[in-house]
């Protein structure tokens, strides 16, 4: 994105994180929209063959964690490693026989969710340790002070295609513009936890929950309409967030897909570009090597 | 009017569970951040709120979330989701312990994440309960029957429609509401159990005049257009929720006015009939009038 920032300005801190794995309940079975009991994976652990670019919904699963969903045992530990975490972060495994192998950060979900190459993936699994790169929060747009990032990396902002145009507006490219009636679990959270869960992309269910959200990709660059999401997720009509696409398939109702936010401000301060190719797989055109150098 | 809840040929159950008054908590830092990034120290959110009521608007008193009333609790995190679940809006609650036992009060609501109740009782008893009462609710109301082929009820004993603004006609259940709202509203509580979490809407004073909602009370019965609340709250497309409004506004984000789902069906059977100005819904006399002996 061509753009001036503080990015030369910012620390990283290095993060200890833990691969966590998927949790249950005694009772087994969760409630679709129609009423219908599922048991579905997704959530927690390794979850193989989704990444960037891959189709986020029309996988058997429930809240869908492409790769290593990732936490700490420690409660205040954990915090810092969601909030301190961005979108780009570069991830290291250090234990168990991927150690070495290197991923990045696609987004939080109460746990940071990292996209690794899929020979890497399947080495590793639940207790395994990671290193987290943490560098992003704190990042300004020196000519856009109306818009407020987070959750994004230095290399995420350097990859995103765009920048400040002739009006001084910020252009942003996007796969998908989101209705505000999309928005399910997830509103009236902090914007630098877990994500916003976007309703009308099931996998079951009549054409009376469409949202028209099933061409989703995990990893597409999307815009929410009429979301002030600065100081939390909340509604507020005439403002826009934009936000990466982290969490696939949802089977429960009032989930399903879901960005975690990279920025928000009044929607006269962005130029909004429809462009399919508004995908975290840009990442790969910046070497992480540039963050923690 | 008589409402036949049991169609079916079943009874519902009552239980009496146990629940404690809440001690309103805040956490390690004095401040949340409003939806402009300003800092406040949130006033009356949870525990005993003197001076509130049903009827007082939703905004009349600055605060978070306040709701009238006493909130109840159970220390176990297990015991207080069912406490949640089978809690009804119109079940009597007694008090056990402390100054004000033998008083009682009804619930008029529940509130989300904690598995929370909100009891209505008259002011004076309020005054003398003191976070930790014991308090017994008389639970019923959880798996009654649909009104009306279709319609599903919830978070509310049956019986107490009948003090509400709500009229069957051949195939259609019509309830008078402050305002129909549209589903993008429903902030903190969209995609959660419906039984154990209120739904939050994201009006501000000023927000709320383009609605038709500036006039919105505690007690209020609301419409919200496109929205399921059978299960977890959810967008459906041509259905209709309507809701009693249990705790006040909140300068959170994607927080606000809450709102406790009690019926929920096809907009073809279940109507609102909005009434911005002249709308009553459940009144303080009315929600404490079975207990009234109690007093």
């Amino acid at each position: 994105m061509q753009v001036t920032s503080n990015a030369g300005q910012l620390v990283t801190q290095v993060l200890a994180g833990e691969v966590w794995p998927p949790l249950g309940d005694r009772h087994g079975f969760r409630v679709d929209p129609d009423g219908n009991a599922f048991l579905l994976p997704g959530m927690g652990g390794v979850t193989l063959g989704a990444h960037c670019g891959d189709p986020a919904t029309g996988y058997a699963a429930d809240h869908l964690e492409p790769g290593l969903s990732v936490r700490h045992r420690d409660q205040a530990a954990n915090y810092a490693l969601q909030y301190l975490t961005c979108v780009g972060n570069t991830v290291v495994v250090t234990s168990g026989p991927a150690a070495g192998s290197e991923g990045f950060v696609i987004g939080q979900h109460a746990y940071v969710l990292v996209d690794m190459p899929e020979p890497a993936l399947r080495s590793v699994t639940a207790g395994d340790q990671v290193t987290v790169f943490a560098v992003g929060q704190g990042l300004v747009l020196l000519e856009h002070p109306a818009i407020k990032v987070k959750n994004c990396s230095p290399r995420l902002l350097a990859a995103l295609a765009g920048g400040t145009d002739a009006g001084g507006r910020l252009r942003v490219h996007v796969a998908a513009r989101v209705p505000a009636e999309a928005i399910g679990a997830g509103a009236g959270m902090a914007s630098e936890y877990a994500n916003t869960d976007l309703m009308g992309a099931y996998e079951v269910g009549g054409e009376d929950l469409s949202l028209g959200l099933h061409g989703l990709r995990i990893g597409d660059v999307v815009a929410l309409a009429d979301t002030d999401h600065r100081y939390g997720r909340g509604y507020r009509e005439g403002w826009l967030s934009i936000g990466v696409i982290s969490t696939g398939s949802g089977r429960l109702f009032g989930h399903g897909p879901g960005p975690s936010t990279i920025m928000s401000g009044p929607a006269e301060a962005f130029t909004i570009i429809d462009d399919p190719d508004a995908n975290l797989a840009v990442l790969a055109s910046v070497l992480p090597q540039k963050e923690h150098a | 009017m008589t409402i036949d809840a049991t169609p079916a040929g079943l009874r519902l159950v009552d239980v009496n569970l146990a629940a404690t008054v809440e001690q309103g908590c805040v956490g390690t830092d004095p401040y949340r951040i409003d939806a402009d990034g300003a800092p406040y120290v949130p006033v009356g959110d949870g525990g005993i709120v003197l001076g509130v009521r049903l009827g007082d608007g939703v905004w009349e008193h600055p605060g978070d979330h306040v709701a009238p009333g006493a909130c109840l609790t159970h220390q176990d995190p297990a015991a207080g989701y069912a406490l949640a679940a089978q809690a009804c809006i119109g079940n009597p609650v007694t008090v056990r312990s402390g100054a004000a036992a033998g008083r009682a009060g009804v619930v008029i609501g529940k509130r989300g994440e904690g598995g929370r109740v909100i009891a209505a009782f008259p002011q004076d008893t309020l005054r003398l309960l003191r976070p930790g009462d014991q308090v017994a609710v008389r639970s019923r109301g959880t798996g009654a029957a649909d009104p009306l082929p279709g319609v599903t009820i919830r978070n509310i004993d049956p019986a107490l429609l009948a003090v509400l603004p709500v009229t069957f006609g051949p195939g259609t259940l019509t309830v008078g509401v402050r305002a129909q709202l549209p589903s993008k509203l429903v902030g903190n509580g969209i995609g959660r159990p419906t039984p154990m979490w209120d739904l939050d809407l994201q009006l501000t004073p000023a927000s709320a005049r383009g609605h038709d909602a500036a006039g919105l009370r505690l007690g209020d019965l609301v419409a919200i257009a496109d929205l399921d609340t059978r299960f977890n709250a959810g967008y459906r497309r041509g259905w209709i929720t309507i809701g009693l409004v249990v705790h006040g506004g909140s300068p959170q984000p994607g927080h606000g006015p809450g709102v406790t789902a009690i019926l929920t069906g096809p907009a073809g059977s279940l109507l609102a009939r909005p009434d911005p100005a002249g709308h009553h819904g459940l009144s303080e006399e009315a929600a404490l009038a079975p207990v009234r002996d109690l007093q």
